[in-house]
């Protein structure tokens, strides 16, 4: 399949959360886990006020952090999407520490984030959260025609919101929901160049060194032995040396 | 222990892979144990059955399709067929699921063994409970007659217990939340001015509007899914938006313009309004000639009502008042100023969305694309049953086609709400019905039955209620959940949701008309039974067999669809919907097919029916008081996750938003040293306190005014998760002015002061 994208235009989202508990209920989440918020910014001073419901929720980086730390495989990339494998992960969280948006939780010992209604498209029909989206705010389809909707809604909002923009396009290797925002995304509470920590440094360095670690451990633990060894059996020989028929009643069968 | 090297390279062997596994691919081990406990999503399912449904999370209706694996619903969705969903839900519809299995539901009948009010009750047979209410009513009917009984009934199920047993049984005082607490005055606004009401729907045709001017109208916190998805739709495809309201709402966030009004001055800014559009020639003259009475009246009336003179009234510049006129009229008859829903505010509500209407017909937008289409109704026959003793007056959302009653029908009990004294017309007006309990005035109420209505969250003044059930004779409550009220019942009953039981037909008056189908996805918990079932053994124990003529409820319902040649069968087939087509606007009614059936047979802008009645034939601007210093006025509204008092304790619905806040302006808050998350308490003019509840501070609101979420609040409950949580904005409401054309309960009269909980 081509790479998707979702689509969310911040205005014409109303806030009613109907994301929020589609999600919740076509998923069986558990209770407290929820895999989408709403959040509510409103910016100025009465009465001069701005205002939009931002979503927070997985955003499926093409350069996702959180895929690149996995130590399981449980996050995966496919059609633009990030997969999650629950039966995979073992809720080590690193992906919720590596994550630009701080969006995975562990919940229940797992990883708790969008995990994509991809078998819900492959049937033809929407994610949850887009069949139900009363205001029509959500859309899903092949990510080049998302952008480009999206890029021809922003232009078309600039005069009801100077500021329309698209968000997603490039960041992190490009986003797999596109945002149409009414307001720069500082503004909003989105970072404007999202960056993960630094995963070089964790894929090429941590995690090379902690096998070169172990291995160094058991290099040094078998010298240890052979030098351990060699003066055990100087020491043995010794003693042989003075009862020698007690070893032999130990050690019957023993052959050296 | 003496270690040989082979024996020492196993072990380490052993320790190493072990370390190693553990340390770095012990995640894949214990991720493939895990997987063996893995299941497929549900909707791979091969057992997933489809049912249909209309939803009861709010008074909405919207039609869903419900999905059953293994006996247990799992998800709802919007009915696709359905007009009004079109295959979506709000978050409320999704969450019915968890409405179902809350495990807080009532699952026994109980009947009192202490003192009202304490929660003493014991658990009863069906058989036992049935029988003592019956015996109860059977006893207030035959020593006092039945109009000694009131009936309380809300929700979409309200069918049996505010339209049908109570008017078998003979009482006229049935009362519905949605009369004197909601639209009434809306509904008479439009009877008087259109000769038709609105409907439980609004008949505004947003997908052709141009230009929507919403005055305290908060779609997006109301979430009523058609009208969401409407208004967005709207203002995508390039509409106009103008917000007037206290608060910066939801909808204000959408807006061109946002015009904070000082609350209770709506009305003269619409007489503002009314007079540049006139004054400046703006109106639409062709539409005002053919279709309405009264214009020249209007013309001299409006003169005094200068936008200067609504300026200083409502605080909005004059100039903003002139801008948006014009605009309005530059959009015309695309240009709309959709009526809300609750609309019961300050009294002079009737007269407000006369306003508000005529205000409209200057744009000519009724009956026009962009304005407001004319709704249909589909005209099933009732199931046969003898004629009931007295009519129907309980209202309700759909009030005007179910008819209204004006006045008492001779020969009949008269209503004790005091129709034709306190206020001249209308439904029931079930806030009025609490007195006659403590005053025996005009006539003593001595039982109450009450089913799906919150008495504590939606009547204001709760302290009367209190007193009311304290001296009643015999009170029965049918109910899902254990609400605080139900611990004032002599008897309840648990009812099953609308998830696991037929119910009556929806019956839509529509821009399509159509009908829905309510069927139950899975059987009724144990000891949970159907509200028709509840009302039929009622009417059977009350010897009112000859109206439950059905052997069961698929007959009465079959019966009914015959009468428009469907069948529960067909309607299945049909996808739980069937629509008949419509006729909305002027275009499609010939010469002489009046769609205004007023005595006229036009639109009347000057009213003489009111003018008759000894009321303003044209609309006025009252000023309302403001609130006294260290006061604000008190404000209240929706959550577009609760409806009412019903869904706090939604364990999916609390769990995303379990408490309301109290919204102060950010200045004034910090004025009294208060900041967002401080607890405070809330006490109204009358010294009845609220809360604790948590301080929002933010410029979102006017410095004159605070708000609070409905709904919350709960105490003395046996909801687990609702109990507590919150402030009840119902609680602070012991005062309200009664609107003396339709009765409505003007609840924005309402003042409090904070206090810092310490």
């Amino acid at each position: 399949m081509a790479q998707l994208a979702m689509l969310i235009d911040l205005s014409r989202c109303l806030g009613c959360q109907a994301c929020v508990i589609a999600c919740k209920a076509g998923r069986e989440l558990l209770p407290g886990e929820r895999w989408i918020e709403i959040r509510e910014v409103v910016v100025g001073r009465f009465p001069d006020l701005r205002g939009a419901f931002v979503p927070h929720r997985c955003f499926h980086c093409a350069e996702a952090a959180c895929v690149q730390v996995c130590p399981t495989g449980a996050l995966y990339k496919r059609d633009g999407f990030t997969m999650v494998d629950f039966g995979r992960c073992s809720g080590c969280g690193y992906c919720a520490e590596v994550c630009p948006f701080h969006v995975p939780r562990i919940v229940d010992g797992r990883v708790s984030k969008c995990a994509t209604c991809l078998d819900l498209i492959q049937a033809g029909q929407e994610p949850w959260c887009v069949q139900t989206c009363p205001a029509g705010a959500l859309q899903c389809g092949p990510r080049e025609e998302i952008l480009a909707e999206a890029q021809a809604r922003a232009v078309a909002l600039r005069e009801r919101y100077p500021n329309a923009q698209v968000y997603g396009e490039t960041q992190m290797g490009g986003l797999g929901v596109i945002l149409v925002l009414t307001e720069p995304p500082e503004v909003l509470g989105l970072p404007p160049r999202p960056q993960p920590l630094p995963i070089t440094v964790w894929k090429g360095g941590i995690q090379p060194l902690s096998l070169g670690a172990i291995f160094l451990s058991a290099l040094t633990s078998g010298i240890a032995f052979f030098i351990a060894r060699r003066r055990h059996l100087e020491e043995k020989n010794g003693a042989f040396a003075r009862s020698g028929k007690a070893q032999a009643s130990h050690h019957p069968n023993r052959k050296e | 222990m003496k270690l040989t090297r082979r024996e020492f390279l196993r072990r380490w062997g052993a320790f190493a892979g072990a370390w190693v596994g553990l340390s770095h691919l012990g995640e894949p081990v214990l991720a493939f144990l895990r997987s063996r406990s893995i299941r497929w999503p549900w909707y791979r399912s091969e057992e997933v059955r489809v049912t249909y449904n209309y939803c009861d999370m709010c008074m909405w209706r919207c039609g869903m399709r419900v999905y059953t694996v293994n006996g247990r619903v799992v998800k709802v969705e919007g009915n696709p067929k359905d007009p009004k969903s079109r295959g979506r839900l709000c978050g409320r519809g999704q969450a019915a699921v968890a409405h179902l299995y809350d495990p807080d539901r009532l699952r026994k009948p109980l009947i009192r063994t202490g003192e009202r009010g304490t929660w003493s009750f014991r658990e009863a047979s069906w058989e036992e409970a049935l029988d003592w209410a019956a015996e109860a009513l059977a006893r207030l009917r035959d020593q006092y007659g039945p109009e000694s009984v009131a009936w309380f009934a809300h929700t979409t199920g309200d069918f049996w217990f505010g339209d049908y047993l109570p008017l078998a049984f003979g009482s006229p005082n049935v009362g519905k939340p949605a009369t004197g607490l909601c639209l009434t005055p809306r509904e008479i606004a439009a009877q008087l001015t259109f000769g038709r009401g609105l409907g439980g729907h609004e008949p505004v045709d947003w997908e052709n509007t141009r230009y929507i001017v919403l005055i305290g109208n908060h779609i997006g916190e109301n979430a009523h899914n058609t009208v969401m998805q409407d208004f967005v739709r709207a203002l995508a495809s390039g509409a106009k938006l103008v917000v007037v309201d206290p608060r910066y709402s939801t909808a204000a966030m959408k807006a061109h313009r946002w015009l904070p009004i000082k609350p209770g001055t709506d009305t003269a800014l619409l007489l503002a309004w009314m007079h540049v559009l006139i004054t400046e020639g703006l109106y639409d003259r062709e539409y005002i000639e053919k279709y309405t009475v009264g214009f020249e009246r209007l013309v001299e009336h409006i003169q005094p009502f200068t936008p200067e003179w609504a300026a200083s009234i409502t605080e909005i510049p004059a100039e903003v008042i002139r801008e948006v006129a014009r605009e309005m009229a530059a959009h015309r008859p695309r240009a709309v100023v959709p009526p809300g829903r609750h609309v019961v505010w300050y009294g002079n509500d009737t007269q407000r969305m006369r306003a508000l209407f005529i205000l409209n017909v200057l744009l000519g937008n009724v009956g026009r694309p962009g304005g407001f289409y004319i709704p249909r109704a589909p005209a099933l026959d009732p199931y046969p049953h003898p004629p009931f003793p007295v009519e129907v007056a309980a209202g309700g959302c759909g009030a005007a086609t179910a008819g209204i009653r004006i006045p008492d029908t001779p020969g009949h009990p008269p209503r004790a709400d005091g129709v034709g004294t306190k206020f001249a017309t209308g439904p029931v007006v079930i806030q009025e019905l609490i007195e006659p309990m403590i005053t025996g005035q005009p006539y003593p109420i001595r039982g109450l039955v009450v089913y799906g209505v919150n008495l504590f969250h939606s009547i204001p003044n709760v302290p009367r209620t209190i007193e009311a059930l304290k001296r009643l004779e015999f009170a029965l409550a049918i109910d899902v959940l254990p609400q605080e009220h139900l611990a004032w019942a002599d008897i309840i009953l648990p009812e099953a949701t609308f998830l696991e039981r037929y119910d009556e037909l929806w019956v839509a008056s529509h821009r399509t008309p159509y009908i829905a189908l309510r069927e139950p996805a899975v059987e009724p918990m144990p000891d949970t039974r159907p509200g028709w079932w509840i009302a039929r053994e009622l009417g059977m124990r009350l010897g009112l067999a000859d109206y439950f003529a059905w052997s069961d409820i698929e007959e009465y319902l079959n019966t009914r669809l015959m009468s428009v040649g469907l069948s529960l069968d067909r309607l299945r087939e049909e996808g739980g919907i069937f629509t008949w087509s419509g006729k909305p606007y002027l275009e499609d009614y010939g010469e002489g097919e009046a769609p205004f059936p007023t005595p006229s047979g036009k639109i009347e802008i000057y009213s003489e029916a009111l003018a008759r009645a000894g009321f303003d034939p044209l609309p006025t601007y009252e000023p309302v008081e403001d609130p006294p210093p260290g006061y604000f006025r008190l404000l209240y509204g929706r959550h577009p996750l609760h409806t009412f008092g019903k869904t706090q304790n939604n364990p999916w619905l609390a769990e995303v938003y379990p408490e309301n806040e109290v919204w102060i302006n950010e200045e004034a808050a910090a004025a009294l040293g208060l900041k967002t998350g401080d607890r405070v308490l809330l006490e109204n003019q009358d010294g009845v306190r609220s809360g604790p509840v948590r301080v929002r501070a933010t410029p979102r609101i006017r410095k004159d005014a605070v708000y609070l979420v409905h709904g919350f609040g709960h105490r003395g409950s046996r909801l687990s998760r609702a109990e507590g949580r919150g402030a009840s904005d119902n609680m602070l409401i012991t005062r309200y002015r009664l609107d003396p054309i339709s009765g409505g309960a003007g609840m924005r009269v309402n003042f409090v002061r904070v206090i810092r909980e310490v």
